[in-house]
């Protein structure tokens, strides 16, 4: 499957045009809408402007909690089926004016919590390499899109590893840069705090030029960080030799999972004979050891400040000024019939559980010290990057799994192995998972993580290590596993 | 002690309510995000340490200027509510 | 007799171009909906930005409050749900408010009196509702304008001192610009807390919230004070509870017992990163307070010798304040000019119903008015004459003075030989004067009319005096 770079010189020799690389993809979403379910809106009518960048001409899909302007955009929930926003997000507007073209809006875990890619209004989203398994989430239909080949690049949101994982279990690129980096106007918001924007792509170069276009103050967006003079595109020819990056012992440690069956087994043999591969590379490789009560807690930790955060940033659907107005006679009865029918069981649980955790006399113990914790955390992890500049990680420690055999995140097994990616939330730090090859022929991925800011050294050494995986634009009708 | 009736007093004030089994779900969840926590606030110090909002601070931000920019127009503002009159969105009674 | 402990709740519009968090316009408006942005509905997506001028004139109202001020500025979410608030949250200050610890001075009946600021806080309003027989319906146009909330200690006692607080603090938001704190637009609203005790210690206290006059709160302040004094003399106790004023029963009825009162979960609002405050810009604000009423009058009657009356007249409007200081810069004697101000100036102002900024008369001008008669060149009467055709035609006084040729006459022998020349017309009213008749008035009339009112009263009748005693 080609890459943003091999159509960008496919439309500039005139080998295509913009309008057939939109037609070819808008025929692969409808062929393949049914069986793996990618999409809530298919966009059947091409429109673009004009423009001088990398992205012009070059189609992309978008999950389906962005804001866009005319276009439906439900967040894969019933309480905003029928909502058609007035506003582009800053992401939207930012891709239209590259002239990239959008073919359609992505399915997402319902209002992005989640990490399955089960719980969408719409449907389940099917794992392209296995239609019995998951993508994860909740970027599902996003990572669907890329990895069945319809889109070059798609764009998600992360707030906890929403992009990264999903990433891993399609076999594609999933990178999220630092906190800021990208504007969240438009990104309906979960936990405002951990949310970044994101971009699924088949290969390291694609994602530093999807950011590269994307990067950038935003006078809608207060914590979106100052303009740059870079481009990270640029970054990715320099030299990595000496550099040093660290993994975690408590992690990866294959005495630790002598009971985890063959599958974490191989994926962290993989993920060893990767480190052996980084080496040969130039790169320093450390193992390094953190407290395991720390890690542990970061999952619990994540949950709090996220069901937090996302009960008051979901405070707004009530379906008077939009969604489905509730039944009732008075104004109580239809905020409250409008909610009890919007929201599946799953968030409302989430939502009783973060109103909990910011009640008066459950702050300290809940919200605070999450919040403690997650300080905790990315102190020691800052500390870490004085010395190394970036860490590297399993993407996950298994496959994607299987519908009926959903993992427990919360489970001893789990709990740090599957969770571990959300210190990059924690810290905002820029994070890329690329894919890792194989195991029992699903994809596996990788997880690089650098310090706050550097993201287009991050992007340099996840090229580098790219480059010497050789796995790159992985579709599954092309890939001979 | 967290109940069932608490959860349904807690789910009626985010204005929703659901099935029965639906709060047994939530206790169950309950009790597991507080096991947790509970290991959380017995690591050494946590007291101590500032609670985290922001991934970092730089001090980066500004305030905006106080310049009036164009304003939705009014049908972009009504155009997703159900019930309109009179320019302004209509609901039922709202007392007290 | 019981003590009475008042304490008070704020909320005041701020004045900016801009809303609070969004850029959608802050202007009072007939329309509904026609000032929204897609934060003030609080559509999906959304992010608030914090606007510089509704954060800089919050700091001004700490500042002139004597607040303590933060280094940084944060924001606090207050979760509850309610149809006139559109995120479901409000964005208000807990941990961080713009001032806290501060004090104001007031003057209730005469006397000085300090009333504690516990903090003061920048949030947001909230959408405005018309409420129909079975319908109510939402302008969003208030959703987001800035709104500046002071709570005082409970350190008040009475209902004038309540009513004194809020002239004060109306006159501070005029005199600072923060706010046109205008009640009849609802840009100013008071929660009232009351309790009463008979030692020392603080009694259970009821809440009335949302008054919008002044007059109201001294209404229901009254009546919940003649309530809480009955029950308690019958026996009963007080219950912590918010309690609704009705003005036209004159009565107030409970409303929500703190019992159910709401958690709203506040926390951090993460979308508006820390920005500090330099101490360069706290600098910059406190220079332009101006000074401020209760300081005014103190300088007016210490240094003026102006009576609190008059001095409380030419502070209620800042710019009329300004004018008057402005004449006693230009040397002005502050008396004729306070004078001037509160028997002519401010009457004229009320009956045509304009500002003393808007009149032609600037200070100098009316300094120069003052001194002509001052040094005698026209009189008392012919000023207030030119006063008016000053206004009408926007002409100088001294041009005024010069066109009506209003110019005295004080030379002794040219009001001599007119009075000696009146004096022979009339031998026998000299007579009857000399027996006592009164035909003085007679002799100084005659002296006008050949003048053409131009005589100086005074050396006319000292000079007819004069004359009648030589013959």
């Amino acid at each position: 499957m080609k890459t943003i770079m091999d159509l960008r010189n496919d439309l500039d020799t005139s080998k295509i045009t913009s309008e057939e690389l939109f037609n070819e993809s808008n025929i692969k979403a409808h062929k393949y809408q049914e069986e793996y379910n990618s999409f809530v809106t298919i966009i059947d009518e091409y429109s673009k402007v004009d423009a001088n960048t990398l992205l012009n001409g070059i189609p992309y899909s978008l999950k389906d909690n962005f804001s866009t302007k005319g276009i439906l955009s439900t967040s894969s929930s019933n309480i905003l089926k029928d909502y058609i926003p007035v506003y582009d997000a800053t992401v939207y507007k930012k891709l239209k004016e590259a002239g990239a073209v959008l073919v359609g809006k992505t399915v997402l875990d319902e209002l992005a919590m989640g990490g399955t890619g089960t719980t969408g209004h719409t449907g389940i989203v099917r794992n392209p390499w296995d239609k019995e398994r998951q993508i994860g989430g909740s970027s599902a239909g996003s990572a669907a899109s890329v990895a069945l080949g319809i889109v070059p690049f798609s764009i998600g949101s992360d707030t906890g590893d929403s992009i990264r994982k999903p990433a891993a279990f399609g076999g594609v690129v999933g990178f999220k840069p630092t906190y800021g980096r990208i504007s969240r106007y438009g990104l309906f918001a979960f936990a405002s705090s951990l949310d970044h924007v994101g971009c699924f792509t088949r290969c390291v170069k694609d994602a530093a030029i999807v950011t590269d276009i994307l990067k950038g103050k935003d006078e809608r967006d207060m914590t979106s960080l100052p303009d740059e003079n870079i481009k990270y595109t640029d970054m990715l020819n320099n030299d990595i030799k000496g550099k040093k990056l660290f993994y975690i012992k408590e992690i990866t440690d294959l005495e630790m999972y002598k009971d985890a069956g063959s599958e974490t087994l191989e994926v962290l043999t993989r993920f060893k004979e990767t480190i052996d591969k980084c080496r040969q590379l130039g790169f320093i490789v450390e193992e390094v050891s953190l407290d395991e009560k720390l890690l542990k807690a970061i999952y619990p930790a994540y949950m709090t400040i996220s069901c937090a955060e996302a009960t008051s940033n979901n405070s707004n659907l009530t379906g008077i000024i939009f969604g489905p107005r509730g039944e009732g006679n008075n104004i109580n009865d239809i905020m409250f019939d409008a909610r009890t029918k919007g929201f599946s069981e799953l968030i409302k649980r989430r939502f009783i559980l973060g109103s909990y955790i910011l009640q008066k006399e459950n702050q300290e113990r809940l919200f605070k010290n999450a919040q403690r914790l997650r300080r905790i955390i990315v102190d020691k992890m800052n500390e870490l990057y004085k010395e190394y500049d970036a860490m590297i990680l399993p993407a996950s420690g298994g496959i994607a799994p299987k519908f009926d055999d959903a993992i427990d995140r919360m489970s001893d097994r789990y709990l740090i192995l599957e969770n571990h990616m959300a210190i990059a939330n924690f810290g905002g730090y820029p994070s890329i998972t690329i894919p890792n090859g194989f195991v029992n022929d699903m994809p596996v991925g990788i997880n690089i993580t650098g310090p706050q800011f550097k993201d287009g050294e991050t992007l340099n050494i996840a090229y580098k290590i790219e480059e010497k995986l050789g796995y790159k634009g992985l579709i599954k009708e092309e890939y001979d596993v | 002690m967290v109940t069932k009736e608490k959860l349904k007093d807690y789910a009626g004030k985010l204005m929703f309510d659901m099935d029965d089994k639906g709060y047994d779900r939530t206790l169950e969840e309950f009790e597991t995000i507080e096991k947790h926590m509970a290991l959380i606030g017995q690591i050494e110090g946590i007291e101590e340490v500032d609670p985290m909002t922001f991934p970092y601070v730089i001090y980066h931000s500004s305030l905006r200027e106080d310049e009036s920019k164009e304003c939705l127009t009014e049908e972009e503002v009504l155009s997703n509510a159900k019930e309109t009159k009179a320019n302004q969105v209509k609901v039922p009674k709202v007392v007290g | 007799m019981y003590n009475v402990t008042i304490g008070l709740e704020v909320h005041c519009e701020v004045k900016t171009n801009s809303k609070n968090f969004s850029s959608a316009r802050n202007t009072y408006s007939e329309y509904p909906n026609e000032n929204v942005d897609t934060i003030d509905i609080g559509l999906p997506g959304i992010l608030p930005v914090a606007n510089k001028e509704a954060f800089r004139k919050s700091l001004m109202m700490a500042l002139a409050l004597n607040c303590k001020t933060p280094d940084i500025v944060m924001f606090d979410r207050k979760n509850y749900y309610y149809p006139d608030l559109p995120k479901g949250y409000q964005i208000t200050q807990m941990e961080k408010p713009v001032g806290v610890d501060g004090y104001v001075m007031i003057n209730v009946n005469g006397e000085d009196k300090k009333i504690g600021i516990h903090d003061i806080h920048l949030e947001e309003d909230t959408a405005s509702m018309e409420h129909f027989s079975d319908y109510s319906l939402i302008d969003y146009n208030r959703a987001g304008v800035p709104l500046l909330e002071t709570v005082t200690t409970p350190s008040i006692h009475s209902a004038d001192e309540a009513i004194a607080f809020l002239e004060t603090l109306k006159g501070i938001f005029l005199y600072t610009g923060v706010s046109e704190a205008r009640t009849d637009r609802g840009q100013m609203r008071v929660d009232v807390n009351i309790s009463l005790s008979k030692d020392d210690t603080l009694g259970t206290r009821t809440e009335m919230k949302n008054i919008n006059s002044f007059n109201n709160v001294r209404l229901a302040i009254e009546t919940e004070i003649k309530r809480q004094t009955e029950v308690l003399e019958n026996g009963g106790i007080i219950l912590q509870e918010t309690r609704r004023f009705d003005e036209e029963k004159m009565e107030t009825f409970p409303m929500r017992s703190k019992v159910d009162a709401v958690d709203y979960k506040y926390y951090i609002e993460p979308n508006i990163p820390p920005i500090k405050i330099d101490d360069s810009w706290i600098e910059e604000i406190k220079k332009e307070i101006p000074m401020l009423q209760f300081d005014r009058v103190e300088k007016y009657m210490n240094e003026y010798n102006l009576s609190r009356y008059d001095s409380e007249i030419i502070v209620k409007d800042k710019s009329v304040s300004d004018y008057f200081e402005e004449t006693i810069e230009l040397g002005c004697n502050p008396k004729s000019s306070a004078n001037w101000i509160t028997s002519v100036i401010l009457g004229y102002l009320n009956k045509n119903d304009l500002k003393i900024n808007d009149i032609y008369l600037t200070p100098k001008m009316l300094v120069e008015l003052i001194n002509m008669v001052d040094s005698g060149k026209i009189s008392s009467k012919q000023s207030k004459q030119v006063f008016t055709k000053c206004l009408e035609e926007n002409k100088a006084p001294s041009k005024v003075v010069k066109e009506l040729g209003m110019t005295q006459i004080t030379d002794d022998k040219t009001i001599r030989d007119i009075v000696v020349k009146v004096l022979d017309e009339h031998p026998d009213l000299i007579e009857d004067h000399r027996k006592g008749k009164n035909t003085f008035d007679f002799f100084v009339g005659q002296v006008m009319k050949a003048t053409r009112g131009q005589a100086n009263p005074g050396i006319t009748a000292s000079i007819i005096r004069e004359e009648i005693e030589k013959r």
